[in-house]
């Protein structure tokens, strides 16, 4: 090959190589202009649904309405107070019984592979897939009626059938992504598995476990349907009086509704953050 | 870490525990005065826990706490809100707590005994009866709500006449437009716009779309056709024509936003939402409106009232509003408890008397005198665990 | 392993002091044995749970089932009035509206997952992931509401006639436009299932070693093409089990959907046609059905439903394993 040929070679490749690279660079920015609208997307009907939501709740919304017992419609005065420690009984109760649950299911699955766990993961997604309303209605054939009672415990035991698939997919996730090798290096140098399993994969992956586990807990803080079988009243919870105000014809009684919807969505908000915040110190303060 | 150690971290604790206790106390104070603070009945009440007299009023210092739970229909949960309410103002130690997951729920409920009182739109059948796990059920009549059809037609007049024929030919989609010389026949109104009729109907099971499918029955052979049937059904029977909206909001939101539509809601809502209502034809060949007055005048012609004749749709008399029904309260009628058999008799009483002064504010109508003496003679039946009458008149 | 390089994430590094800790613990029989029977009681139990529930939705439907036979699976009526419950009609309306929500819910979701872990400035990141978790705090019957409310006079006045007016893709959508549809209902199942796909997927993508992206520019690659072919690739797993709970949520959902979806139970002809699926109609006949058969055809739709969410898991994994495999993270980019 002649030097002029090879310098032309060269100058052939590089203006390819520019063209590809003007071409790719079009693309990506494209690509990346698309995903920033995308984002507006996601974000944009929250925002409709705050908007609306505080437009029709906001004037209910006081400290009296925080804390006062509920009236019926036309009765000055009432409140939301029951409704919302009831909510915060039942998610704490849920909560109680589910993260240990999904947590040790989601271990057992990222340990463990073969059919069992197959299967296990499996009837995850199937029940993931099962209305609220029948879940609600299991709680009701299996804690309601052998008591003869309504009860928080049944209703938190509905939410937690409801949060448990997706808890356990999103941990097991979670774990797998961040702490594989490393689990892996744990038990190949002879660490016990359970010390393992809390010191590496839990506090490893403890930061996307609690994303996971924040996004079940929002899901079934948002559920009517299993607390209608399980709780004696409405104003035993949130939802449960969203649901049954926001139905009724009296202006009062819809406001109210909004306003508790306000009241939830503060509610889930300052768990989120609360929990992000304690994960992100307990992650930094074990290096 | 936090450490506790030492007297600082102690007597922080202490003055945390004993502020917790302070509060609680002062919590408990304010709950327990908030419905004694009302004056007492005469000194001379008897104590309630054996006061079987159903309409005297009693010592209710001397009562035991009873919490009440019931189950049952979702409309009549405003009613039922503000009436229990009330009583647990008089009667402090009375709580009733009622859960408005459905007729259907209601009926379960009391079958099993889940729950001291059910309430449906529509009383048991004799096969629900029978699977009643603690004996008789009593049904109660304790309200009377009436079924409105309203539409939102620009430039149509308020209360547009229509009948039965005309109703089943907008919900079976016979008639498509509200130019139609049908509706013009009818309603005597010539100049309603053109504009295509957009019929929305409950998509949930629903007393409304029960009555009014009974009212159809009774009036439109052609409505009978359309079914297939000629027994009335809580769930709307045609479903694939126009619309189906979930509960009387669904119905009411449509309705309100969209030109041409008609519906029918639960009266009181209507009235809440200053709905525009059509007058009905009823048997007596007057095109009524709804109203408090002509709902309740329908529940009047129910002379012979009882579980199994329930029906007060397209009853005879003049100005009654065809389209009406009761909603019923099922207890069982032998109560193993009697302090509880005692506050439950009593509240249903209260509920069927006193109670229904709330009634009319609600958009619903009060019970008429001869529905409320079936209501309070049905109450008396009530058994205590012995199985004689609890309850003297 | 990267656990010694300046571009380690925290998480990294918190994990190696963990294995450290472990390592100095001494390995009993008692604490392993403890352990394994502690994670065995924890799957155990959620073993029973999904069991139970099986049994007691077999055991409620079974009346109505029997007195159906098979036939109800595919059974083209359901008229509750009329005694006749065949779920055709909503199995066909469930997997459409699933579908349909999916479409709009993927793309944007990954997208938006994409801006969150890769584009995005970190200030901007963090709260706006929260933010868009909290759609998923919204009551369903508040997202129902709103869309009644504010989305209805819009799809049917603004919305479904511009649709309709496309051409090629018009006919998809034509018909009259009442409001509530199928369409309505699949946006206001993608915007309740948004939340999870953009979580899910931030937290895989977010999971892919620096190490990838960096290999894929030091080979001369754009930004948004690392992206495209280093970490999102990387990403499968944890972006299969987000769809899946999309899809699982998007096909229960119940309250909100019979809401905006005009109930009616025949086959939709278009998009902006009104529908029904196995979740409305659940969730509209429960509370007045008559106990006894009505209530029995209910919890059958229950079952139906969870058999579909058995047959559409079973055949997203097929397509999958068709197609290349679970892979978790770094293990399967190297590869």
């Amino acid at each position: 090959m002649t030097v002029a040929s090879a310098l032309s070679r060269r100058d052939l490749v590089r203006a390819a190589a520019q063209r590809s690279l003007t071409r790719r660079r079009i693309t990506g920015r494209l690509a990346q202009a698309l995903c920033a609208v995308a984002a507006v997307a996601s974000v944009a009907p929250l925002v409709a649904l705050l908007y609306y939501t505080i437009s029709r709740g906001a004037q209910v919304l006081s400290w009296s309405f925080l804390v006062n017992a509920p009236t019926p419609p036309g009765i000055p005065g009432g409140g939301i107070s029951t409704a919302i420690t009831g909510s915060a009984e039942i998610v704490g109760l849920a909560l109680v019984i589910a993260i240990p649950i999904a947590l040790l299911a989601a271990l057992f699955l990222f340990e463990r592979s073969g059919r069992l766990a197959a299967a296990l993961r499996f009837s995850a997604d199937v029940l993931a897939g099962v209305p609220s309303i029948i879940i609600g209605i299991f709680a009701y054939a299996l804690l309601v009626l052998p008591l003869h009672a309504f009860s928080n415990l049944a209703a938190a035991f509905a939410l937690a059938v409801l949060m448990l698939p997706i808890m356990i997919r999103a941990d097991e996730e979670a774990m797998r992504t961040i702490a594989l090798d490393l689990w892996e290096a744990g038990i190949a140098l002879g660490a016990r598995r359970g010390r393992v399993a809390r010191s590496v994969v839990l506090r490893g992956a403890l930061p996307d476990l609690v994303t996971g586990n924040l996004l079940a807990i929002a899901r079934a803080v948002g559920e009517t349907a299993p607390l209608l079988f399980t709780l004696a009243t409405p104003v035993a919870a949130m939802t449960l009086l969203i649901y049954t105000d926001g139905t009724q014809a009296f202006p009062i009684a819809q406001e109210t509704a909004w306003g508790t919807a306000l009241v939830l969505l503060a509610f889930v908000l300052l768990l989120s953050v609360a929990a992000k915040i304690a994960a992100w110190r307990i992650s930094r303060r074990a290096r | 870490m936090i450490t506790l150690s030492g007297t600082r971290g102690r007597k922080n604790t202490l003055v945390g525990l004993s502020a917790l206790a302070l509060v609680s106390v002062i919590a408990a104070c304010g709950s327990a005065s908030g419905g004694g603070s009302t004056p007492a009945a005469s000194a001379t009440a008897s104590p309630c826990a054996s006061n079987t007299v159903l309409s005297a009023t009693c010592d209710t210092k001397t009562q035991a706490a009873v919490t009440l739970t019931g189950a049952g229909a979702n409309s009549i949960e405003p009613f039922f809100e503000t009436v229990f309410y009330g009583y647990n103002q008089k009667n402090s130690q009375t709580t009733v707590n009622y859960s408005p997951a459905g007729s259907s729920v209601g009926v379960s409920d009391i079958q099993q005994g889940t729950v001291n009182f059910g309430d449906s739109e529509i009383p048991m059948t004799s096969s629900q009866l029978a699977a009643a796990t603690g004996g008789t059920v009593l049904q109660i009549p304790v309200d009377l709500g009436g079924v409105a059809i309203s539409y939102n037609v620009p430039g149509a007049p308020a209360n547009l006449k229509l009948d039965g024929s005309t109703l089943a030919g907008i919900f079976d989609g016979s008639i498509t437009n509200w130019d139609s010389p049908l509706i013009a026949a009818v309603s005597g109104v010539s100049n309603l716009p053109n504009l295509a009729i957009k019929a929305v109907h409950r998509a949930d099971a629903s007393g409304p779309g029960y009555d009014l499918d009974q009212y159809l029955i009774d009036t439109a052979p052609a409505w009978v056709t359309a079914i297939g049937t000629s027994t009335p059904s809580r769930t709307w029977p045609l479903a694939t024509v126009g619309i189906g909206e979930q509960l009387n909001t669904g119905v009411a939101t449509y309705v309100s936003q969209t030109s041409g539509s008609v519906g029918f809601v639960e009266y009181g809502y209507a009235l809440q939402n200053g709905f525009v209502n059509a007058a009905i034809l009823d048997a007596a060949g007057a095109y009524v409106a709804p109203t408090e007055a002509s709902i309740a005048l329908a529940g009047a012609q129910a002379t012979s009232l009882s579980s199994t004749n329930f029906n007060v749709v397209n009853e005879t008399g003049a100005g009654v509003y065809p389209l009406a029904n009761f909603s019923w309260t099922l207890v069982y009628q032998k109560q193993s408890e009697t302090t509880t058999a005692i506050a439950l008799g009593k509240l249903l009483d209260w509920v069927v008397t006193t109670g229904q002064q709330d009634a009319a504010a609600l958009g619903y109508a009060p019970l008429p005198a001869n529905v409320a003496s079936l209501a309070q003679k049905t109450i008396l039946e009530i058994e205590g665990s012995t199985g004689t009458p609890l309850f003297s008149s | 392993m990267s656990s010694d390089t300046t571009g380690v994430l925290p998480r990294e590094g918190v994990a190696v002091s963990g294995v450290r800790a472990a390592l100095l613990q001494k390995r009993t029989r008692l604490g392993e044995h403890a352990y394994t029977v502690v994670r065995w009681g924890g799957a155990a139990v959620f073993a029973a749970v999904v069991v139970a529930l099986l049994i007691s939705v077999a055991g409620s439907s079974s009346q109505a089932l029997t007195r159906s036979g098979v036939g109800f699976l595919w059974s083209g009526t359901w008229n509750p009035a009329a005694g006749e419950y065949g779920a055709g009609i909503l199995v066909v309306g469930t997997l459409l509206t699933t579908a349909v929500a999916m479409v709009i819910v993927v793309p944007i979701g990954l997208g938006t997952a994409a801006f969150l872990s890769e584009l995005a400035p970190g200030w901007l990141a963090g709260p706006l992931s929260t933010l868009i978790g909290l759609l998923a705090a919204v009551p369903s019957i508040v997202v129902g509401l709103w869309g009644l409310i504010v989305l209805t006079p819009i799809f049917a006045n603004q919305v479904e006639p511009f649709l309709a007016s496309m051409p090629l893709l018009g006919w998809l959508f034509r018909g009259e436009a009442y409001g509530p549809s199928v369409l309505l209902a699949s946006v206001v199942l993608a915007v309740m299932t948004l939340p999870t796909m953009v979580a899910l997927s931030r937290t895989a993508l977010a999971a892919v070693p620096v190490a990838d992206r960096e290999a894929a520019l030091a080979l001369g690659a754009t930004r948004w093409q690392a992206v495209r072919k280093a970490v999102i690739p990387a990403a499968r797993s944890g972006i299969q089990a987000a769809v899946t709970l999309a899809v699982g949520r998007a096909m229960g959902e119940s309250i909100a959907v019979a809401m905006v979806i005009g109930n009616r139970p025949a086959l939709p002809t278009s998009l902006t046609a009104p529908g029904a699926t196995l979740g409305s109609a659940i969730v509209n006949q429960f509370a007045e059905a008559s106990p006894g058969l009505g209530t029995s055809s209910v919890i059958a739709l229950g079952a139906v439903l969870l058999l579909l969410t058995v047959a559409v898991n079973a055949g997203g994994q097929a397509l999958l394993r068709s197609g290349g495999g679970h892979r978790a993270g770094t293990a399967g980019a190297l590869r």
